[in-house]
């Protein structure tokens, strides 16, 4: 148990580093996130519309198309210089491997998240601050379920030639639930309703984090696997 | 090298192993022993399923048929001892171009648990000479410094059996010399080795046993002392053209 667990650290001390130099992954992300939040802007007329009611599904699609470059880049990473057959050869558990970059996808996510929020805040003219607990925890949820099917599927597209269009046509349609979810979350947020009311949606998404993940587990042995 | 659970003296003994692509036979029923602290190069034209050979023996892919134990254990069941057993240097160096040295190896120490990574580490570097470029990044070695940090990652977990597939490709003279003196080390340090190369002087000079590899099948498999060495690199030539011929190319 120990080995697995420093194994898993390895893994997520790697990447860490990794973009400590590189910093590929979260410019990209960032930046990312930022224009689609940009677009959403200009192309909305916020003195129609809410931004209370349109700014949940905006705020998502930016956290869930940003995070989607992210991923695709995770095991492109290990397919360089054919470090992934290097970290098959080590005697470790398959899932420590997927947790390792399960982790290091989520962090790297999150981190994005939290430089967007407040901007969404200042373009959107929200306050979310007096709502920070409970938004703090959909997007803990989402992004949680996002990354744990994210890095199954980035690892079984990796071995495609097209695996930068196969990702996203294979996340999204089975991320549905989750993307319904948060969003439905978030909107209920910013309109000031309390946790309670939207325990049937936390259930939801809590309970397909943990579908995703057990998936994840059963199946990243064959997946990872030539 | 750690204490093998198995003492039996065979550190890989395959039968009848085959993998297949499809209509393709990569490997076609081969059989071989190789003892403890024994060199095996086996040669091959392009295509002949040398490194699917090899895949297969590391674990890395799965036989279609037959069996391989390698360091006492049976390939096909994935045993996480088995490749704390084994160490790989293939055409890819699985190194992180973007890390130093030092950080790919404390990595890969992390991964097989050993008890100090950064010591260990030090150490393999200071075996194939790259001490002194540590601190930099893996991004800005050439060739042969790639192919020497390979084999620092390969032994870094002190395996007593190692798989090198094609090491001298791409390496100029002086880094072929180079490889070759850490090889002849890692064999008079009783490792065993199977290595697969197109070097026909520099395999023969260093192995114990040859084989020779055809259409996925050992065409020839014997002890170095039996072998004349005119002998077989004519043969070894005449299974490359003979595999051009079969390839659609016209040999010159």
């Amino acid at each position: 148990m120990n080995l697995f667990l420093s194994q898993i650290t390895a893994i997520v001390w790697k990447d860490v580093v990794t973009e400590l130099k590189t910093r590929e992954l979260f410019s990209a992300m960032f930046i990312f996130a930022l224009l689609v939040i940009l677009i959403f802007i200009f192309s909305v007329n916020l003195s129609i519309v809410k931004a209370s009611e349109v700014g949940p599904g905006i705020l998502w699609v930016a956290f869930l198309f940003s995070g989607t470059l992210g991923l695709n880049r995770s095991f492109v990473m290990e397919k360089e210089n054919g470090c992934l057959m290097g970290l098959m050869l080590v005697p470790a558990d398959r899932t420590a491997i997927y947790f390792g970059k399960l982790i290091s996808n989520f962090v790297f996510l999150t981190i994005m998240e939290l430089f967007i929020l407040p901007l969404f805040m200042i373009f959107f003219n929200i306050d979310l601050l007096e709502h920070l607990a409970p938004l703090l925890l959909v997007i803990f949820l989402g992004t949680l379920g996002f990354c744990a099917l994210g890095t199954l599927l980035s690892s079984l597209a990796s071995n495609l030639k097209t695996r930068e269009i196969m990702l996203p046509i294979l996340l999204y349609p089975i991320l549905v639930p989750i993307i319904i979810g948060v969003v439905r979350m978030t909107g209920q947020i910013l309109a000031g309703e309390p946790l309670s009311e939207m325990m049937n949606w936390i259930g939801l998404t809590a309970s397909f984090d943990i579908i995703y993940i057990g998936v994840s587990i059963m199946t990243i042995d064959h997946i990872l696997e030539e | 090298m750690s204490d093998n659970p198995n003492p039996s003296d065979s550190a890989i003994e395959v039968r009848q192993l085959r993998k297949e692509f499809g209509v393709l036979k990569a490997v076609d029923g081969v059989s071989f022993d190789l003892k403890r602290g024994e060199f095996l190069s086996v040669f091959g034209p392009n295509g002949a399923g040398k490194t699917t050979l090899i895949k297969i023996l590391a674990g890395l892919t799965r036989p279609s048929s037959g069996t391989a134990r390698v360091a006492g254990y049976e390939v096909a069941e994935g045993r996480s001892e088995m490749r704390r057993e084994i160490g790989v240097i293939s055409h890819s160096s699985a190194l992180y171009a973007d890390l130093t040295p030092m950080e790919n190896l404390i990595f890969f120490g992390k991964m097989y648990g050993l008890d100090h990574p950064k010591e260990s580490a030090l150490e393999v570097l200071e075996d194939v000479g790259l001490a002194a470029r540590r601190h930099d990044r893996v991004r800005t070695f050439s060739r042969g410094m790639l192919q020497r940090l390979s084999i620092a990652r390969a032994i870094l977990h002190d395996p007593s059996i190692l798989f090198l597939d094609e090491p001298f490709t791409g390496l100029d003279i002086h880094a072929s010399n180079v490889l070759k003196e850490h090889l002849q080390t890692l064999h008079n340090n009783k490792r065993t080795i199977l290595m697969t190369t197109h070097d026909v002087s520099c395999g023969l000079e260093m192995c114990d046993k040859v084989a020779l590899q055809v259409m996925g099948k050992f065409a020839f498999f014997e002890d170095i002392k039996d072998v004349d060495k005119e002998n077989f690199e004519t043969m070894y030539f005449d299974a490359v053209r003979n595999n051009q011929f079969t390839m659609g190319i016209r040999p010159h």
